[in-house]
């Protein structure tokens, strides 16, 4: 039985190439490249492998900004089948993204809407939750394993105890973590194909304040002491005195 | 200032109520059965009971919410507890400030801390949210002498139906308890590497980890010693880096240990700046050289 699916993807900043501005102390993030969100490849990865057994269509959707056509054509190279990439993004803000991903989601038709858990850079937890609410839909969550059949779809979810065995009848909203698969490398041919697939994309037009005021956004402090030693054995020392002590 | 907490985990709901002693009432909702949490000063811990489905146990909180007089609500970041926060941002309409690590109660407002850009940047905020989801370590655990009345609340069913629960294997490891944790790298280089590791693990009686492309990518651990952002957060009383690079996914999960220690080939390793001390060198040579001075 074919399922279609719309799979929600997230453009992010390259972590690792934010650098700090030494005179504020805040994090420089003009300029820094974008990359495809770790767990929205393993999003897009669940989605392909329940395509690849029972057929369907996938559409990914990306809320981020123009640069999101990158992602898109990355996830296009994995396996998904059309894209819609929904510009006016706006950090921390979570209700604001869950109305404008459940607006568009509204308008395709889809048995199974699947999303990371906590994305790398905001890290909320949160959007999973109110896609569901604002489809009013069943949520299944955290998925470390998927299967399908017969329009029932059963997850594990572990959590820090225990590992829950849970179903629920589709159309439902399924939220992935990093254990649920592992995403695929796309073979440099369907990486040219995809650089030619159209991409749909559209300005999103839900406003919604942001009732949180920023004060201040730092790089945070690290006070540590940073006695580095090139002199190796004289480090060593010095370490096994730091450790002999926390062993007490 | 009356608050409902949320905890399925014994020590966030310990710091929670630690924290909020003398802040105002506090009622604790929670899947935990521990006598001991009956020691902090919670006006009343409602035990849940049934099955634990995250839109069950928000739709319960939500209709207690609005019934209890509550002000504000604090939920444990934890895998069930930001599902449920969201759940209830969502029913009630109400933003959720998440993943805070410090916050403060003004007069109509709440200063809060949290960690955004993956751990690059520390955003201060102010705002009018009555819910918030908190990371471990809010606060130290502070037990008193008192003793709350426990009662019982049915999770009432939802869509979601729940098959079975599985106790996760009485878990080999547990980082989060242990007081120093050797970590590695990349920079290990091989697989086999970790037995010339294991000496110094044992002689500290500590605990292997390592970082994400050695217990994901690689495989070079399993993925429950994995210390990062997207794995374990800890606080060890010294943490041994070896052959971390630093990137901030891995800081993000061992910044709150107590001391840092990091060895690693390249002096200008981003992990140096984040350690209290620091080796330069190839960590083959550099570990037996730390055991023989134990």
């Amino acid at each position: 039985m074919p399922y279609d699916i719309v799979v929600l993807i997230k453009q992010i900043p390259d972590l690792e190439l934010i650098k700090v501005n030494q005179e504020t102390g805040e994090p420089i993030t003009d300029g820094v490249p974008f990359k495809f969100e770790n767990l929205s490849k393993n999003s897009v990865e669940a989605a392909v492998r329940i395509k690849e057994k029972n057929g369907g269509k996938i559409t990914a959707v990306l809320f981020g900004n123009e640069k999101g056509t990158q992602v898109m054509k990355e996830a296009y190279a994995m396996g998904v089948d059309e894209g819609v990439l929904i510009t006016g993004y706006s950090e921390n803000n979570p209700v604001l993204t869950a109305k404008v991903l459940a607006q568009k989601i509204k308008q395709l038709h889809y048995d199974l809407v699947i999303l990371g858990n906590q994305s790398a850079d905001s890290m909320s937890g949160m959007v999973a939750g109110l896609v569901a609410t604002e489809l009013n839909l069943p949520l299944l969550s955290n998925a470390v394993s998927i299967e399908v059949a017969d329009r029932i779809v059963k997850v594990s979810t572990a959590t820090e105890k225990d590992v829950i065995k849970s179903e629920a009848t589709m159309p439902a909203v399924i939220s992935v973590t990093q254990e649920t698969n592992e995403p695929r490398f796309p073979p440099v041919l369907q990486i040219i194909k995809a650089g030619k697939k159209n991409i749909t994309t559209e300005q999103s037009t839900v406003k919604i304040e942001n009732t949180s005021k920023i004060i201040s956004k730092k790089a945070p402090k690290s006070e540590r002491k940073r006695l580095i030693f090139e002199d190796v054995d004289k480090g060593a020392q010095e370490v096994a005195k730091v450790l002999k002590e926390a062993m007490k | 200032m009356k608050f409902l907490i949320f905890s399925d985990i014994e020590d966030s709901a310990k710091q929670v109520m630690s924290f909020l002693k003398g802040k105002g009432d506090f009622v604790l909702y929670t899947t935990e059965k521990g006598e001991s949490l009956t020691k902090y000063g919670a006006q009343k811990i409602v035990l849940l009971t049934g099955k634990p489905e995250v839109k069950g146990i928000s739709s319960l909180l939500s209709d207690e919410f609005s019934s209890g007089g509550y002000d504000l609500v604090m939920i444990a970041s934890t895998v069930l507890g930001r599902d449920i926060a969201s759940l209830f941002s969502g029913q009630k309409s109400i933003e959720v400030i998440p993943e805070i690590f410090e916050i403060k109660f003004n007069s109509g407002t709440v200063t809060t801390k949290r960690y955004g850009l993956g751990g690059k940047a520390v955003i201060e905020e102010e705002s009018r949210s009555k819910v918030f989801t908190f990371l471990s370590g809010l606060s130290d655990d502070v037990p008193g002498d008192g003793s709350s009345p426990i009662e019982t609340k049915n999770i009432p069913e939802g869509v979601v139906k729940i098959l079975a629960i599985e106790q996760k294997k009485a878990k080999e490891v547990n980082l989060e308890k242990a007081n120093i944790i050797i970590a590695v790298g990349r920079g290990l280089g091989k697989m086999e590497g970790i037995q010339q590791i294991e000496p110094l693990v044992k002689a500290v009686r500590g605990e292997l980890a390592g970082s994400r492309p050695v217990c994901l990518d690689y495989h070079w651990l399993s993925e429950d010693r994995q210390v990062g952002y997207s794995g374990r957060t800890v606080k060890p009383k010294a943490y041994v880096a070896l052959g971390i690079s630093g990137q901030i996914q891995h800081i993000a999960g061992m910044r709150g240990s107590k001391v840092v220690v990091a060895v690693n080939k390249d002096k200008n390793a981003p992990i140096f700046q984040e350690a209290d001390y620091g080796i330069v060198g190839d960590l083959y040579q550099i570990v037996p050289k730390i055991v023989s001075y134990l």
